[in-house]
């Protein structure tokens, strides 16, 4: 756990990139982590079957702070697919933590969003 | 009280958290276990295990007879008037529940009111809810002060003719204050309103007379007061109780059984079908002694100064809001707290870094967090092998927090 209080990663929470608003957002999603009181909102914009644009805003603990902020900047220029295609595993591996359980569930709550933000486009495309 | 003789009885406060010494502030959720009763479970299983009221060999007659004398120590750890209005159950969520539907939902008729304060634990506002929609009944709500506490006044406005149910905390979880049982179930008689406490977060630290706090359902579990998980008690009036229908049948709650039809067993096995928790009932009973022999009025002393102490150094500490009376009499042992830039879930892992557990997030109560506007809070909860110098472990590693986070 000490890992997560380390500088570099202290700078992501107090200075996330992708924390924000997209202007005219293709897709906007809420998600909560009704155990710790987590509130995430995740908005994308889709052009031409690509996120050209990704941004989180809600109130959220460091390790969901910094995983948002983590997979939104791997996200940027990723087709719809490959979004699609990122798991629990892969966000894991990105965040770089080894975390505890119960701070997994902080860290996925992005990827929760992104899938749920995903489907919402397909099903208002389909 | 010497806390350093009474951290011995504790095994696990021996640990080592992250290499620290354990500092456990996280009672409120489930108390640790003192070897009394650790060795009460053990000598269960290893010399006297057996079905309960069944068979005739010595074990059966020793496991049922250990059982019956758990249930008397409890009930006199309670001040019931009769052992037999002491149900065992698998903890206060199940004793809430029984009393929503065995008492509530044939009793609590359309446009009738139930009156449940904002404090409640989850526990003590679904079942009302569920309660409400199948019945058409109202569910309303007692507003507290500011600092979290409930007037008279209020009491009085919202107890009018339509009430048939109060469920009401006897302290609540997150603001930790102690609401006033006796006032609210006096004015409830008035009106022939039932009232059902949830005692969870009293039993451990007060004591506690169910006769003359003038309720009629009192709730709580054992986990939290020392006792093992998985037992719980339902304390009810038994003219009420008698009057209630089971909601679980089965084995050992039976009179008799025709293939057509069957009459219920008397008071308290008809609320307890199935094999109960025997080992549970007897740990509880082990850890009603225990806190006993400490004295709960001592108890109730020491933590008052550790409120004191709490709330003074907690105050001291820029940014930071004490959710609450700030009285440290009005409430029980735990402060609940925000910082407005820090996640408590961020507190609660750098305090763990340092082998201090407390809680983080809305405690199993989201509406109340809501209202008050907090995402969520952290919460410390003492017992009583907690000493200030663990409060101040609590604060150092806030302070430490704060500046890695804040």
């Amino acid at each position: 756990m000490d890992e997560l209080y380390r500088e570099e990663l202290m700078e992501v929470y107090k200075h996330p990139a992708h924390r924000g608003k997209v202007i005219d957002p293709t897709v906007e999603v809420y998600e909560k982590n009704p155990m710790c009181g987590d509130d995430l909102i995740l908005q994308l914009k889709i052009e031409d079957g690509k996120i050209t644009d990704a941004k989180f805003s809600g109130i959220a603990c460091s390790v969901s702070v910094i995983s948002s902020d983590l997979l939104l900047e791997h996200l940027r220029g990723k087709t719809l697919d490959e979004a699609k295609s990122i798991s629990k595993e892969d966000l894991l591996a990105i965040v770089g933590l080894n975390l505890t359980t119960s701070r997994v569930a902080c860290a996925t709550l992005s990827l929760t969003a992104l899938h749920k933000a995903l489907k919402n486009y397909e099903h208002k495309n389909a | 009280m010497n806390i350093s003789e009474i951290k011995k009885d504790f095994p696990i406060l021996a640990r080592k958290i992250n290499g620290s010494d354990l500092v456990y502030l996280d009672n409120a959720a489930t108390s640790q276990k003192p070897t009394a009763v650790i060795e009460a479970l053990v000598d269960y299983y290893t010399n006297h295990n057996a079905n309960v009221h069944r068979g005739v060999h010595t074990l059966s007659e020793e496991a049922t007879e250990m059982y019956e004398h758990a249930r008397k120590t409890v009930a006199d750890f309670i001040g019931a008037g009769h052992v037999e209005e002491v149900i065992f159950t698998k903890g206060a969520t199940e004793s809430l529940n029984r009393v929503a539907f065995e008492w509530a939902l044939e009793n609590v008729k359309a446009g009738d009111e139930i009156l449940v304060s904002r404090a409640e634990h989850h526990s003590n506002l679904v079942p009302w809810q569920i309660v409400c929609k199948r019945n058409n009944a109202e569910l309303k709500f007692l507003e507290l002060t500011e600092s979290g506490e409930l007037t008279l006044e209020e009491i009085k406005e919202k107890i009018n003719s339509k009430t048939k149910m109060v469920g009401i905390t006897h302290a609540s979880n997150v603001l930790g204050t102690i609401m006033p049982i006796k006032e609210i179930s006096k004015i409830a008689h008035e009106v022939g309103a039932v009232v059902c406490v949830d005692g969870a977060q009293a039993i451990p630290h007060l004591k506690i007379n169910v006769q003359s706090l003038g309720c009629d359902f009192y709730c709580f579990s054992g986990h939290k007061m020392l006792g093992p998980t998985g037992i719980g008690v339902l304390w009810g009036r038994k003219d009420l109780l008698e009057k209630m229908e089971p909601y679980e049948y089965g084995g050992g709650m039976i009179d008799v059984v025709t293939y057509q039809e069957s009459t219920w067993a008397a008071l308290p096995e008809k609320f307890e079908a199935g094999t109960p928790n025997v080992a549970g009932a007897i740990g509880l009973a082990a850890a009603c002694d225990y806190l006993k022999k400490i004295g709960m009025d001592e108890i109730r002393e020491h933590e008052v100064e550790l409120n004191k102490y709490a709330l003074q150094k907690l105050s001291e500490i820029p940014n930071l809001k004490i959710m609450g009376p700030l009285d440290p009499e009005k409430r029980t042992g735990l402060v609940s707290f925000y910082l407005d830039k820090i996640h408590s879930h961020d507190i609660a892992a750098v305090l763990n870094n340092t082998g201090v557990a407390v809680r983080s997030g809305h405690h199993c109560n989201m509406p109340l967090h809501k209202q008050m506007n907090v995402a969520a809070s952290t919460r410390a909860s003492y017992y009583l092998y907690n000493s200030t110098e663990d409060i101040d472990k609590m604060v150092e590693g806030i302070k430490s927090a704060v500046k890695i986070l804040g």
